[in-house]
C-alpha cells in the first residue's frame, strides 16, 4: 500500500464539503452547529431547565418574567470529532486483482480523513482485527493527517481473525460522544451479534457510517474450473467445482450482504457497499449526496 | 462368446484413462484463496455427499462407457445353440470335387460320400432355407446358387463328376460361397466345407469370413491314404533309329499291392507290359517301342488300381519334339539332285539331332494338299508357282499357328504373290534381276553367311512395319525377312534356296542358316495341359475334318473355325487329333494328373481361431450371435447417464 491517497483523487474531491448532518460535540469553533449553549448570535430556542443543566445558561430575565427557569439555547458551529475505524483482519488483506480490499477501504478513510481536515475538523483513527491494535487520537491538522495517512498506509500487521464484536465495542469508548464514525470493513464475522456494538455506538450520539468492503470476486464466485479453496482466516480448505455451486454461492453472499445492511440501517447507520471494482469517488460521492 | 476383433481388446487399458484423469484431477487442483470460503463451506456441507456419489457414479459411467466402445470394436458374439429344424439358414456348401476327393473307399469315392453328407445336411434344414453349393475343383463352380427348393438342391448332388480329375482351389470357391451367402437376406448364414483336406488343399491359406458366417469343416478322407501314381516318363531314342525307343517310367507314392504292372496301349490297344520294380527312389518299369512306330502319343496304366485310379493313367508324347517341314517343290525334277529342294532336304538330313528333329515332307506344288498342310509346322514354298486356289488354307494355316517360308526363283512371280499373300507377306517381292557383279550376305546371327555369292535375286521392297530383316545383301537391301501373322510367322528370301542365283547351298553355313530359320519358324508349342485346361486346335473346314481321340477312346469332332479353344480334357492321358481321319501327330497333346492331388493324406480341418467350432453335423449347431448392437444400446445409455450425471452435478 504505497499511496493511500492519490493525488488525483486528493484534487478530485477538493472542492467536496462533508458536512455532519448531525450536531456533534466539539470544542473548536466550526462549520458544524452545535448544540451546546454558546456565545453565538443565532437564537435557537427556550426550554425548561432540568437538573444537571449548567445553571449558567440560565435564562435570568426570562425567569424575572416567568418565575421559571429557562435556558436558552443558541445555535452554535462546533468542531466535528471524526473517528475512522479500519478493519486491518487477514480476509481484508485478499484480492482478486492488484487492490486488495484493505487498500481500497484505506484509500476511502483517507479521502474522508482528508476531508474533515481540510474543513478543520479533528479525525481519529483506530485499526482492528480481534481487538484495537492502532489508536491515533483526534486531531486537525496537516501534521496529523500526514500521521494519520502513514499509519493507514502501513497498519500495524494483523494477528488474528476478525472479531467485530469486541472490537466496536472497544470502539465505543475511543470515539467519545455525538461525533462521526466511519467503519471500512468487510464483515466478515459470521457472528449473530457481531454488528450489535453498532446500535451502541449510535446511541452515544455518534453518526456511523459502515463502509461494506468486498471484493467482486467474493461477491460473484467468477472461477470455472474445480479448485481447491483455502481460507485466510484459518477456516479448513474445500476443493469444490465453483461451477456446480455458483448459484447457491451467490444466493448466500447475497443473503449476507443484505443481512449486515438491514442490521447496520436497523441500528441507525449507514451502510454502504463499498465494492473494490468500483472507484472510490464514486463510493464517496454517494456518501455525500445521501447525507 | 467370442470377439471378430480380439486384437481391438487391447483397447481396455483405455479404462484406465477415466481413473488416472480422476486421481490427477484430485491431486492437482488448483490452489486459490478466498476469504469468503465461510459460505463455500456452507453449500458445499450439503452438496459433499451428493457430490461424492454423483463422482463415483460419473467414473463407473465413464469406465464402463469406454469399455463397452472397446468391445463394439472387438465384434463380440455369442454362439447360441441354434436347431436347423427351427431356423431358416443360408446355407452354402463348399464341395472339394478335387481328384483326391474321387478316392475310393469302402466302394464310394470321396466325393460320393461328401455329396451323402451334404444331402443330409439339405433336409435338415427348414423350410424357406436357401442353399448354395460350390465346388471347388479347378476352377471353382457355383453348382447351385441359392436355392430355396430343397428337394432339387438334393438330386443335383448326384449330378457331380465323381471321378473328377480337378486340382484344387478351395480358397476361390470360399470366396465365391461367402459372396453368395452375403446376397442373402436371411440372418443366420453358415458355411460348410466338405473336403478331405489333403496336402493339396491349402485351406489354410484362403480367407475364411470372420464375422456373420458360422463355418464348419468337415473331413472326408480315405483312412487308407497309400496311392501309387506315374510320376515321370522319360523317353530315350528315336522314333526311327534302330533300336526304336525306351520309356522309362517313375512310380511315386505308396502301394499295399505286391505286385503291380505298368501297361501301355497304343489307338487303345495294349501292346505292351511291364512289372514295377522296387528301387532306392521308389519303383520304376520300363517299356519300349519298335522302330517305325508312327504313334504320336502313347498311354501307360498303373494295374491294378489303386484308391486313386485317376492318376494312374498318363499319356506320353513321343517325339513332341518333332518339327513338321513340308517342303513344296516349285521347280521339280526327275533327278532329286537337281530339285529346288534337293538342297534344303539334305541340310535337314545331315542336321545334328541336337534339340528338336525334323521330319520332312516333299511334294511337289501341283500335288499340294490340304492335309499335307495341316498335319505340318513350317511349308517351305521352294520357287512355287502360287495358285490362288491355296490362299485361304494357307491363311487358316498361319493364322493357326503354322508357319511359312518363301524363297525366290525363276518361278515366282512377283506380281502374284504381291496381289495373292500380299497381307501375309512381311514384304513385297520386286522385278527379279541378276547381278553383273556378285554380292554377299551379311546377318549378326550368322556372320559366316558373307561367304555365299548371290549374282540373282528377286528383291524385296515395301517391308512390313512389325517385320525383322535377318539377312541384308551387300548393298544393303533385305536377303532375308520375317514377320508374325496372327499366330504363326511368315519369312521371305530374295534368292534361291539351290543353287541357280547363289552359291550359298555350297557354303557349310547353308546347314545352320536352314536350321536355324526353320526352327525360329516353327517355335514350340505347349503339348501338355492340366484337366479342364484348354487347347488351342484348328477347327475343321469344308474339306478337312478335325477330331479329338480322348484317352478314353471317345471322339470329339471341332467345329468349324481357323482355331478351335478345346476344353473337353477332362479325362487323364493321351489326345490324338485326326486330321481327315489321318493322325494329326502334330497336335497331339496330353493331360496331366495335378501331381499334388495324388496325396491322399489328410491335413485335417484348418486349425484356425477357436471362433470356428469342431464341425457339428447333426441338426443342432452353434450359431453366432452379434453382440455389438445390444452394446452400442449401452453405450447410448451410458452416454445419456454420463450428462445427466454432469447435470446433476452441476446443480
Amino acid at each position: 500500500m504505497t499511496h493511500v491517497l492519490e493525488p488525483e483523487l486528493a484534487v478530485r474531491l477538493a472542492g467536496l464539503t462533508f458536512r455532519a448532518k448531525r450536531t456533534v460535540d466539539g470544542l473548536l469553533a466550526g462549520m458544524h452547529r452545535s448544540p451546546h449553549r454558546g456565545a453565538s448570535a443565532i437564537f435557537k430556542e427556550h426550554r425548561a431547565y432540568r437538573p444537571g443543566d449548567d445553571p449558567r445558561w440560565i435564562d435570568w430575565r426570562a425567569y424575572a418574567r416567568s418565575d421559571r427557569y429557562t435556558i436558552k439555547h443558541f445555535e452554535h458551529e462546533t468542531q466535528l470529532r471524526g473517528t475512522l475505524a479500519l478493519d486491518i483482519s487477514p480476509s481484508m488483506h485478499w484480492g482478486s486483482d492488484d487492490v486488495s480490499k484493505i487498500d481500497h477501504a484505506a484509500t476511502l478513510l483517507a479521502a474522508i480523513a482528508y476531508l474533515l481536515t481540510r474543513q478543520g475538523d479533528a479525525v481519529s483513527l483506530v485499526t482492528f482485527d480481534e481487538k484495537i491494535r492502532d489508536r491515533l487520537p483526534a486531531r486537525s491538522g496537516p501534521a496529523h493527517l500526514d500521521y494519520l495517512m502513514r499509519t493507514l498506509a502501513e497498519p500495524t500487521p494483523p494477528s488474528g481473525q476478525t472479531a467485530l464484536h469486541a472490537s466496536l465495542d472497544k470502539l465505543i469508548e475511543h470515539a467519545g460522544r455525538m461525533g462521526l464514525v466511519v467503519i471500512a470493513s468487510d464483515l466478515l464475522d459470521l457472528d449473530n451479534e457481531a454488528l450489535d456494538p453498532i446500535a451502541r455506538i449510535e446511541a452515544r450520539g455518534h453518526q456511523t457510517i459502515v463502509l461494506h468492503v468486498l471484493d467482486p470476486a467474493e461477491l460473484e464466485l467468477p472461477y470455472e474450473q474445480p479448485m481447491h479453496f483455502e481460507g485466510l482466516e484459518g477456516e479448513l480448505p474445500v476443493e469444490v467445482d465453483p461451477k456446480g455451486l455458483r448459484r447457491q454461492y451467490r444466493e448466500a453472499i447475497d443473503a449476507f450482504v443484505e443481512s449486515c445492511q438491514r442490521r447496520v440501517v436497523a441500528a441507525g447507520a449507514r451502510y454502504l457497499l463499498a465494492r473494490t471494482d468500483t472507484p472510490p469517488e464514486h463510493t464517496l460521492l454517494q456518501l455525500l449526496r445521501d447525507g | 462368446m467370442g470377439f471378430g476383433l480380439p486384437w481391438a481388446l487391447a483397447g481396455l487399458v483405455a479404462v484406465s484413462i477415466p481413473i488416472l484423469a480422476h486421481l490427477l484431477r484430485r491431486q492437482k487442483l488448483p490452489r486459490q484463496t478466498l476469504p469468503t470460503i465461510a459460505f463455500l463451506h456452507r453449500i458445499h456441507a450439503t452438496r459433499a455427499a451428493r457430490l461424492r456419489v454423483v463422482d463415483m457414479l460419473l467414473l463407473i459411467a465413464r469406465v464402463l462407457l469406454i469399455a463397452a466402445l472397446v468391445l463394439v470394436a472387438a465384434a463380440p458374439y455369442r454362439v447360441v445353440q441354434s436347431n436347423l429344424l427351427d431356423r431358416q439358414h443360408a446355407l452354402a456348401i463348399v464341395l472339394d470335387d478335387s481328384m483326391s476327393m474321387a478316392a475310393i473307399h469302402e466302394g464310394k469315392t470321396l466325393i460320393e460320400r461328401a455329396a451323402e453328407l451334404s444331402t443330409e445336411q439339405v433336409n435338415n434344414l427348414p423350410g424357406g432355407s436357401e442353399v448354395s453349393v460350390v465346388l471347388s475343383g479347378k476352377s471353382p463352380r457355383v453348382w447351385v446358387r441359392r436355392r430355396s427348393d430343397l428337394e432339387m438342391v438334393e438330386t443335383v448332388f448326384n449330378e457331380i463328376d465323381r471321378r473328377s480329375t480337378r486340382g484344387d482351389a478351395m480358397c476361390d470357391a470360399v470366396q465365391t460361397a461367402v459372396e453368395l451367402l452375403l446376397e442373402s437376406e436371411l440372418p443366420d448364414r453358415r458355411l460348410l466345407v466338405f473336403s478331405d483336406f489333403a496336402e493339396g488343399t491349402r485351406a489354410e491359406s484362403c480367407e475364411w469370413p470372420s464375422r456373420g458366417i458360422r463355418v464348419a469343416f468337415e473331413t472326408v478322407s480315405t483312412p487308407d491314404p497309400d496311392n501309387r501314381r506315374i510320376a515321370s516318363v522319360e523317353v530315350i531314342g528315336a522314333r526311327d533309329a534302330p533300336g526304336g525307343m525306351r520309356l522309362d517310367v517313375r512310380i511315386a507314392g505308396t502301394s499295399t499291392q505286391s505286385q503291380q504292372t505298368v501297361r501301355m496301349r497304343q489307338k487303345g490297344q495294349e501292346t505292351q507290359k511291364a512289372s514295377v520294380e522296387r528301387t532306392a527312389d521308389g519303383a520304376e518299369a520300363s517299356l519300349s517301342i519298335g522302330p517305325g512306330s508312327t504313334d504320336a502319343v502313347v498311354e501307360l496304366q498303373l494295374d491294378p488300381d489303386d484308391v486313386l485310379p485317376a492318376d494312374n493313367v498318363r499319356g506320353v508324347l513321343l517325339g513332341s519334339d518333332t518339327v513338321h517341314v513340308l517342303l513344296v517343290d516349285g521347280d521339280p525334277h526327275p533327278d532329286p539332285r537337281k530339285r529346288e529342294t534337293a538342297f534344303l532336304s539334305h541340310a535337314l538330313g545331315v542336321a545334328p539331332r541336337i534339340g528338336r528333329s525334323f521330319a520332312v515332307e516333299t511334294l511337289d506344288a501341283q500335288d499340294l494338299s490340304e492335309s499335307a498342310i495341316i498335319r505340318s509346322d513350317v511349308v517351305v514354298m521352294a520357287n512355287a508357282t502360287l495358285d490362288e486356289k491355296w490362299l485361304p488354307l494357307i491363311r487358316r494355316f498361319v493364322g493357326g499357328g503354322g508357319s511359312l517360308w518363301i524363297t525366290a526363283g525363276d518361278r515366282v512371280n512377283p506380281r502374284a504373290y504381291g496381289s495373292v499373300l500380299r497381307e501375309l507377306l512381311p514384304g513385297r517381292y520386286t522385278a527379279t534381276r541378276m547381278e553383273a557383279r556378285p554380292l554377299s550376305l551379311r546377318s549378326k546371327a550368322l556372320p559366316e553367311l558373307d561367304q555365299a555369292k548371290v549374282h540373282g535375286r528377286t528383291p524385296i521392297a515395301e517391308v512390313s512395319l512389325n517385320a525383322v530383316v535377318t539377312a541384308r545383301f551387300s548393298d544393303g537391301a533385305a536377303a532375308m525377312l520375317e514377320h508374325r501373322y496372327r499366330n504363326g510367322r511368315v519369312a521371305m528370301m530374295a534368292t534361291t534356296i539351290d543353287d541357280a542365283w547363289t552359291d550359298l547351298p555350297y557354303q557349310p553355313v547353308f546347314v545352320p542358316f536352314v536350321l536355324d530359320t526353320l526352327l525360329r519358324l516353327a517355335g514350340r508349342t505347349e503339348h501338355s495341359v492340366e484337366p479342364h485346361g484348354s487347347v488351342s486346335l484348328p477347327g475343321s473346314t469344308q474339306s478337312q475334318r478335325i477330331q479329338v481321340v480322348t484317352p478314353t477312346g471317345r471322339t470329339v469332332d471341332l467345329g468349324e473355325a481357323d482355331r478351335v479353344a478345346f476344353r473337353d480334357t477332362g479325362e487323364i492321358g493321351a489326345y490324338r487329333v485326326l486330321v481327315n481321319g489321318v493322325n494329326g501327330a502334330r497336335f497331339a497333346f496330353v493331360v496331366d494328373a495335378p501331381p499334388a492331388e495324388s496325396d491322399l493324406v489328410s491335413r485335417g480341418a484348418p486349425e484356425l481361431e477357436s471362433r470356428f467350432e469342431a464341425v457339428t453335423l447333426d441338426a443342432s449347431s452353434g450359431v453366432e450371435q452379434p453382440l455389438a448392437p445390444w452394446l452400442l444400446l449401452l453405450v447410448v445409455a451410458l452416454l445419456f447417464s454420463e450428462l445427466w450425471l454432469r447435470q446433476i452435478r452441476r446443480r
